[in-house]
């Protein structure tokens, strides 16, 4: 029973965090480094859905479609004006992500700038809470995991069905060998980057909605984003996706046995355990 | 004057990390996104045995760094042989750890309470915060003169090697693993020791001063002065601390509704300025120094020796 309810809410609580590990794993895979200003697509995400649903009044699952192309958006122009730059530049791995982390604070604190550092709300439909089996979830919860897994079937299938996802596996093993080939490494670049701000966005647009928005909470998870999609090995969109289901349904566990903040610390050491013992597989 | 001396000594013990940081990431390659984990441990280890232990506060403090050592060393053992981006996702999981344990134990730590307070050494003196101030500015000198003098020794050209090709370093017969995991361990204990240093310029510890963006204030500090430049810590320290939080902050007349957004302003800039750094001067302000090249015994040919410094 601890099982089956650590499952279900681990799902619940993860669908979030599986579309921001495959936004994140699809620039890990294509340009081979860690972008900490991921976790602005997702605060970004949350905010455009504030700005469409609370502001210019639109229903909730009316705003998530226009907020996630805006995020998608951003992550496009963050790209082409910072990271291609600096990728032609021959910039390396780690100081890549240390630009990434200036990008996260400029865009984090330049939104705190611009709205202000209070927590928003956005107008939820109505919740209704219902029962089966002995487990209870809220019907936005429910859907959220539909939508969620959808997108995430959707992302899967372009990855390794489309051409798309062909050119993009191409570039990201030999990029000359791909470009040889033929392949165009600007355009498909560009639709991966907004694939994944898109990704980035609809996860930060749920996360929102079930708690709240803030400029911090793209921060929150990218921690956890980062193990996942590191645990995953680079690249494995499948490995992503399976990873961060087990840190949901791991943490969802934790939790019920435990406090939550254990839950956090004894994932954490289990990121490092497995980083130790995969060895030369890792990254 | 008292704010002035603890604004100054502040920087000071950001200069101290930012030019261990230079050590570790400068010359040894090691991308450690855990500073505050380490300065953390030394800041509560000192607060916990000086508060709940009673212990005397510079044996506090030297006990708190020497945990900070071994906890470095067994991190070290776990993930310093992977790749860069592995060690960085596992310091910066470490420094989460730390601060997630520091609210969850609150018998130990007081929790989000906090823990006070720490009392400076020679309380009975008048100026205790100058007396402070001076010890800790002669420990950061003392950092400096040790990294310069580390650059240029044998252990020194090993890092460096080890940095550039580990393969290439271990074939030559230096057992790399064992130096890097040491030079870490040895240099995040000194992170700890800065921590229990700052724990009396903060008096009462609260889990709020655990927060990554220590982590990321003295990385933007490094990489902005120049990483692999000896004195890039200390100009990075100035133009982003000594700026911002001392210049600006204390002096600058802004309005008070505007005051309180200041901080976030500053964050936004260290941001800005980051990225123009890597974009258009990705070695710092400062770029490289040159390492000294002294041969004491055995003089070699002039143009092996200028090869040996360009290559350096």
């Amino acid at each position: 029973m601890l099982l089956l309810d650590s499952i279900f809410i681990g799902l619940l609580e993860a669908s979030p965090l599986i579309l921001a590990a495959m936004g994140f794993t699809l620039i890990f895979y294509l340009n081979g480094f860690m972008n900490i200003a991921f976790a602005e697509s997702i605060t970004y995400g949350a905010y455009s859905a504030i700005l469409f649903n609370v502001v210019l009044g639109l229903h909730f699952y009316l705003a998530i479609i226009p907020s996630m192309l805006l995020s998608g958006v951003l992550s496009v122009v963050v790209y082409l004006g910072i990271f291609r730059p600096a990728l032609n530049r021959g910039v390396g791995p780690t100081e890549m992500i240390i630009l990434s982390v200036g990008v996260s604070f400029m865009l984090r604190y330049g939104l705190i700038l611009f709205v202000g550092p209070e927590n928003l709300f956005l107008n939820e439909p109505n919740i209704t809470y219902l029962q089966f089996f002995g487990m209870g979830a809220t019907n936005l919860q429910l859907i959220a995991l539909v939508l969620v897994l959808f997108a995430a079937g959707v992302l899967y299938w372009m990855i390794y069905n489309t051409g798309l996802g062909e050119q993009m596996r191409g570039l990201a093993n030999n990029r000359d060998l791909a470009m040889a080939s033929g392949i165009n490494p600007h355009r498909t670049s560009v639709a991966i980057w907004f694939i994944a701000g898109c990704a980035g966005g609809l996860s930060g647009v749920f996360t929102g909605v079930f708690a709240q928005v803030a400029p911090y909470m793209g921060w929150n998870v990218i921690l956890i984003t980062m193990l996942v999609t590191i645990v995953a090995g680079v690249g494995s969109v499948r490995g992503a996706v399976l990873a961060a289901v087990v840190a949901g349904i791991l943490t969802a566990f934790i939790t019920l046995i435990t406090k939550p903040l254990y839950a956090e610390v004894v994932l954490l050491t289990a990121f490092i355990g497995v980083l130790t013992l995969r060895g030369a597989r890792t990254a | 004057m008292d704010y002035l001396i603890f604004s100054v000594s502040l920087m000071l013990v950001y200069i101290g990390l930012a030019q261990l940081l230079h050590i570790q990431f400068g010359l040894a390659g090691i991308p450690n996104f855990g500073v505050v984990g380490f300065w953390g441990i030394g800041l509560y280890g000192t607060g916990v045995l000086y508060v709940k232990a009673g212990v005397p506060l510079l044996p506090a403090m030297a006990m708190a760094s020497l945990l900070a050592t071994a906890l470095a060393y067994v991190l070290a053992r776990l993930v310093l042989q992977r790749n860069g981006q592995a060690i960085l996702a596992a310091t910066l999981a470490f420094a989460t750890i730390v601060s997630t344990l520091v609210v969850s134990e609150k018998d130990l730590t007081g929790g989000v309470q906090g823990l006070g307070t720490i009392r400076f050494p020679f309380s009975d003196l008048e100026q205790r915060n100058l007396i402070f101030m001076i010890m800790l500015l002669i420990v950061v000198c003392a950092l400096i003169w040790i990294s310069a003098k580390l650059r240029d020794s044998r252990l020194g050209r090993q890092l460096v090697a080890i940095r550039d090709n580990e393969e290439l370093a271990a074939s030559l017969g230096k057992n790399t693993a064992a130096t890097k995991r040491w030079v870490f361990a040895i240099t995040c204990g000194l992170m700890g020791l800065l921590g229990g240093m700052s724990a009396p310029l903060h008096q009462f510890l609260v889990p709020y001063q655990l927060s990554p963006s220590l982590t990321f204030a003295v990385w933007i500090a490094l990489v902005l002065g120049g990483k692999g430049h000896n004195l890039g810590a200390i100009v990075g320290v100035f133009v982003t601390f000594g700026l911002f939080d001392i210049l600006i902050e204390t002096y600058a007349p802004v309005p008070a509704e505007q005051a309180i957004l200041l901080p976030n302003f500053k964050l936004f800039c260290y941001g800005v300025l980051l990225v123009m750094i890597i974009m258009f001067r990705p070695l710092g302000i400062l770029g490289v120094d040159k390492p000294k090249v002294r041969s004491s015994t055995t003089t070699p040919p002039r143009e092996l020796s200028n090869a040996s410094v360009e290559k350096g």
